[in-house]
């Protein structure tokens, strides 16, 4: 189990980081994720996909922080990303800036949309397993995948389109 | 001509395949006959690229081995590492390399990286992450230090490294595999390990001239361009 949680986690990482905006945050929901995991290790079922399994985990973490986070009355600061500092030479600052971009338009989205986008687009999961991953039906994937493809296009405009 | 809500959902699911083979023909038609739909597609493709793009590297970074163990996931020693002792550095890299020694500052440990999804050999490993003039040591216990990494001609990474007495050339493909390019005896002078038995071979470095130039290599790029390599997964 170790073993396997261990090999998913580069993947797990990128995920976390996705959802909650930034390096350190996502690598604090990636913790919290693999503890949960390895104290509730009797829940998985082998003949499903571990990866889901933490993504799954991630985003009921997530999804609760947010929620606690909103009822304290706080707010995350989205513009602070795109304020990418660097000296450390020019490739390095594309590809911060790349990511600061990128960050920034998934946090324009609602919670439930980016977690589609994220797990089909950046993950590369199928309808079915986002749906299973999510627990949602698979009509729901297409539509919050539409909407958040829309909402990022109104974010990004069309400089993506070389 | 307009995109409609419904034409979007369809439009989502056409671009991750998820269509049902008579729909996506069926959506294909429509895709010819409405350039705003056709505008969209493009836009919406080419956002993905950009944030799947972004986000690649966050996969292929490394994950500190502290993390690991206070995730309660203990990394393996795989590979050990340490500066290179000596100050007797191979001449072919101080002719190429402009940073200078004094960037590898003493105190640098290479991470253990684990988590890789392909597990490729050891010696792969210890070339995608150890910094030029930093050592690793392999499980079979073989310490290797790589040297400099250049650029082929047709795009790949390749590393020069020494190993007992012996210098190799390495390039990486798209696997994550160090295949081997040339290898040579190490030139005199250099620091030979307890069983390497130096071997003349002429003006130093030539040993890999000829895999030098049947590579097209470019010259060597800088500690910074390294550094990002390594902590990019040599994308």
């Amino acid at each position: 189990m170790r073993a396997r949680i261990v090999a998913a986690l580069p993947r797990l990482r990128r995920f976390c980081q996705a959802m909650t905006g930034n390096a350190d945050d996502g690598d604090d929901l990636m913790q919290a994720t693999v503890e949960r995991a390895l104290a509730r290790s009797d829940q998985f079922d082998p003949q499903t996909r571990l990866d889901s399994w933490l993504f799954r985990i991630a985003q009921n973490l997530h999804i609760d922080a947010v929620r606690r986070t909103r009822r304290r009355g706080a707010h995350l600061p989205d513009d602070e990303l795109l304020h990418v500092a660097g000296e450390d030479g020019r490739i390095l600052v594309e590809n911060r800036s790349e990511l600061a971009v990128a960050q920034h338009a998934l946090q324009q989205l609602p919670e439930d949309q980016r977690a589609v986008f994220v797990l089909v687009v950046v993950e590369g999961q199928g309808y079915r397993e986002v749906a299973e991953t999510l627990g949602i039906p698979i009509g729901t994937v297409m539509s919050r995948l539409a909407r958040a493809r829309s909402r990022i296009g109104d974010v990004l405009g069309r400089r993506a389109v070389a | 001509m307009t995109v409609t809500p419904e034409q979007e959902d369809r439009l989502a699911a056409w671009l991750d395949g998820a269509l049902p083979e008579g729909e996506a023909q069926a959506f294909a038609m429509e895709l010819a006959a409405n350039p705003a739909l056709r505008a969209l597609e493009q836009e919406w493709r080419a956002n993905d690229r950009l944030i799947a793009d972004a986000f690649a590297p966050v996969a292929e970074a490394p994950i500190d081995p502290a993390l690991l163990r206070k995730m309660g996931l203990e990394p393996e020693p795989a590979v050990a590492s340490s500066l290179a002792a000596n100050d007797n550095q191979p001449a072919r890299w101080r002719r190429f390399a402009p940073w200078g020694g004094a960037a590898m500052a003493a105190g640098i440990a290479l991470a253990v990286m684990l988590g890789r999804p392909a597990p490729v050999d050891p010696l792969s490993q210890a070339l995608d992450r150890t910094p030029s003039l930093a050592s690793a040591t392999l499980p079979d216990g073989r310490r290797i230090e790589p040297t400099l990494t250049v650029r082929a001609a047709d795009g790949r990474w390749c590393r020069e490294y020494r190993s007992a007495g012996s210098i190799a050339l390495a390039c990486r493909n798209g696997a994550g595999r160090w295949t081997t390019e040339g290898e040579g005896a190490a030139p005199a002078g250099q620091p030979q390990s307890s069983d390497g038995i130096a071997m003349a071979s002429g003006p130093e470095g030539a040993a890999l001239d000829g895999a030098y130039r049947r590579l097209g290599a470019s010259d060597p790029v800088d500690a910074g361009a390294e550094a990002r390599l390594i902590g990019g997964g040599w994308k």
